[in-house]
């Protein structure tokens, strides 16, 4: 019986050295403020401007020895905007996660790590425009294929460890809610009349894409404060109705390494 | 890799920005904006050019004039709402924080057939008040229910107390005079209650595009019996040109069902949804944006004719009666 307990712990233990041998991950968690331009002409022809405040979750897991990792996001983000008379104002609010997998490449003795792949961008969010009491609201919800590539260059400078990284999601492929051109949501929801509210997008018809530039600063054996910047493209043009949301982000927080 | 690098380039330059032509804040421009915001939204252009030969393309020769030139936002004002008023829709407005400007007419140019002094000698004052609606059982056993509004949400247990209230009445009025209207749900949740079957009430349609015409497919519209208290007896509903828009909606429906007449002047109209939009300047517009129309397909916009049409006389006025009650009452009792 003792014996049997041994031999599963052991086994317990060797698989959890396993692990951490074969997966090294990070994660970060960032605050950022900033702007954002918002044209929704589902509301309004006018373009709203004002700040916003995001705060991002990034988790990276790599296996070194099979050169690929695997990238989670979470992103949550709120602004409020107004018109360029100061006399309306749209607020807006939402979710994106991003679960991307990536193939890796270390080049210049390790110092530049490449990734490329692709990621799965799920978006859930609304903007309210604050003076409108018949069609107030526009929901976003949509699901994205990006292409994307990360580069990450570890460099040492006043005999600190610092790492620049810059991450690019462009468009590809996708599908989104959308009310057609003036149909409103009682129509869709009241009545239940569908009418090509769930649109297939492309890189064309939802040009949406998003960049992140940090600088980490290793400020122990695990821990790193890192700044940036986060710029957020969501646009599309269906329905004969079109939306932007532009999102610029300066970023500060920390990295955990694991 | 270097495939996979190109691929990307490739796709991030493909990319474009979606973006929206802005009308500079001016005079000038606030005109344009409106004017083609209503030119690319507003859903009755063909109708009201065969009704009385609008003209959308004119209206902006006419109007473009006006607006040149250095106006004041006063001035802007009277252009702009001017124009709008071409469209002779209720439902078309301008919002700005020193006022707002509208169309009227409809009810404007009519009697309005309804004194709430002549109604307070039917409803007293000890009258039952639900909800929005004040209801009492006249002395000829009819159940009289005033509504002046939808705006507020009418709730289930409220029209279960009512039908409860008048379960021994020999009929219903439902007096909807001067109701220019609200929620379209809470029309439809009233509805129900003297709806026996599924019923076609109606249609609806919606713009798919910018031009004049471009519309969806009529979509019908149905009406469900309430799983809750129906009213079974017969049922007049009083109606002025006051009635407007989701109270319009009410009349359509109700309409549908063989134990309802309607007694009064013909209804102001007002049957399309509206949405709202804004300008350079930040002054609100609002139009109607989807078209309704009635269980045959045809427009109610500028109003729905009553079964009887009876107007308010000076003799029972002088008497403190209200002829269309009267009428109503005669109405069900026969």
């Amino acid at each position: 019986m003792m014996r049997s307990k041994r031999f599963a712990g052991l086994v317990i233990l060797v698989l959890i050295a396993i692990r951490v041998a074969a997966q090294e991950s990070t994660s970060s968690h960032l605050l950022g403020i900033g702007n954002t331009n918002i044209l929704d002409t589902y509301l309004s022809q006018e373009k709203y401007k004002g700040s916003g405040f995001t705060y991002l979750y990034l988790r990276e897991a790599t296996n070194p020895e099979k050169h690929w990792s695997n990238v989670i996001e979470h992103e949550l983000d709120f602004s409020t905007t107004e018109d360029r008379s100061k006399t309306t104002t749209e607020l807006e609010a939402g979710y994106n996660l991003y679960w991307g997998r990536y193939r890796q490449w270390r080049l210049l003795n390790d110092h530049l790590r490449l990734q490329a792949g692709g990621l799965i961008n799920g978006t859930l969010g609304f903007i309210y425009h604050t003076s409108s009491s018949n069609n107030p609201a526009q929901a976003r919800v949509a699901l994205n294929l990006m292409p994307s590539c990360i580069a990450t260059y570890d460099f040492r400078l006043w005999k600190q460890h610092f790492a620049v990284r810059y991450e690019l999601n462009v468009p590809f492929l996708g599908v989104m809610f959308s009310p057609n051109y003036g149909q409103s949501y009682y129509e869709i929801f009241s009545l239940g009349n569908y009418d090509h509210n769930i649109v297939p997008t492309t890189f064309v018809s939802a040009p949406t894409f998003r960049q992140q530039l940090t600088l980490d600063w290793r400020t122990g054996e695990r821990i790193a404060i890192r700044i940036g910047y986060l710029g957020n493209y969501q646009q599309a043009a269906v329905n004969n109705l079109k939306q932007h949301v532009y999102a610029h982000r300066i970023l500060i927080g920390i990295v955990i390494h694991e | 890799m270097k495939q996979v690098i190109i691929a990307l380039i490739t796709l991030f330059a493909l990319t474009s920005c979606i973006d929206e032509e802005e009308h500079p804040d001016t005079p000038q421009g606030n005109f344009e904006a409106l004017w083609k915001i209503i030119d690319e939204h507003y859903c009755f252009f063909d109708y009201k050019h065969q009704a009385y030969g609008l003209d959308w393309q004119q209206v902006y020769n006419i109007y473009n004039v006006r607006a040149n030139g250095d106006l004041s936002s006063y001035q802007l004002f009277e252009v702009l709402t001017g124009m709008l008023s071409e469209l002779r829709d209720g439902h078309v407005n301008l919002y700005t924080s020193f006022d707002n400007g509208r169309y009227w007419k409809w009810h404007e140019d009519y009697p309005t057939n309804f004194s709430d002094t002549i109604q307070r000698r039917y409803l007293g004052t000890d009258y039952r008040l639900a909800s929005g609606i004040q209801y009492r059982i006249l002395d000829d056993n009819i159940g009289y229910l005033h509504i002046g509004s939808f705006a507020n949400d009418i709730g289930e247990g409220t029209l279960d107390e009512i039908i409860k209230y008048f379960a021994f009445c020999n009929g219903m009025i439902i007096d909807i005079r001067g109701n220019g209207g609200g929620n379209l749900t809470s029309a439809e949740t009233l509805a129900a209650r003297f709806c026996h079957e599924k019923t076609l009430t109606g249609y609806i349609q919606h713009k798919t595009g910018k031009g004049h015409n471009d519309f969806s497919e009529m979509e019908a519209q149905y009406m469900e019996p309430s799983s809750r208290f129906r009213w079974q007896k017969p049922v007049a509903v009083l109606t002025n040109r006051e009635v407007f828009s989701a109270a319009n909606d009410f009349v359509m429906i109700m309409k549908c069902f063989p134990l309802v007449k309607t007694v009064g002047d013909q209804t102001g109209g007002g049957s399309g949804l509206p949405f709202i939009s804004t300008l350079p300047n930040g002054w609100t517009v609002r139009f109607s944006a989807c078209p309704t129309y009635d269980h045959n397909r045809q427009q109610v916009e500028f109003g729905i004719a009553p079964d009887y049409e009876v107007s308010q006389s000076e003799d029972d006025f002088r008497q403190g009666k209200d002829s269309i009650i009267e009428f109503a009452r005669n109405l069900l009792v026969e």
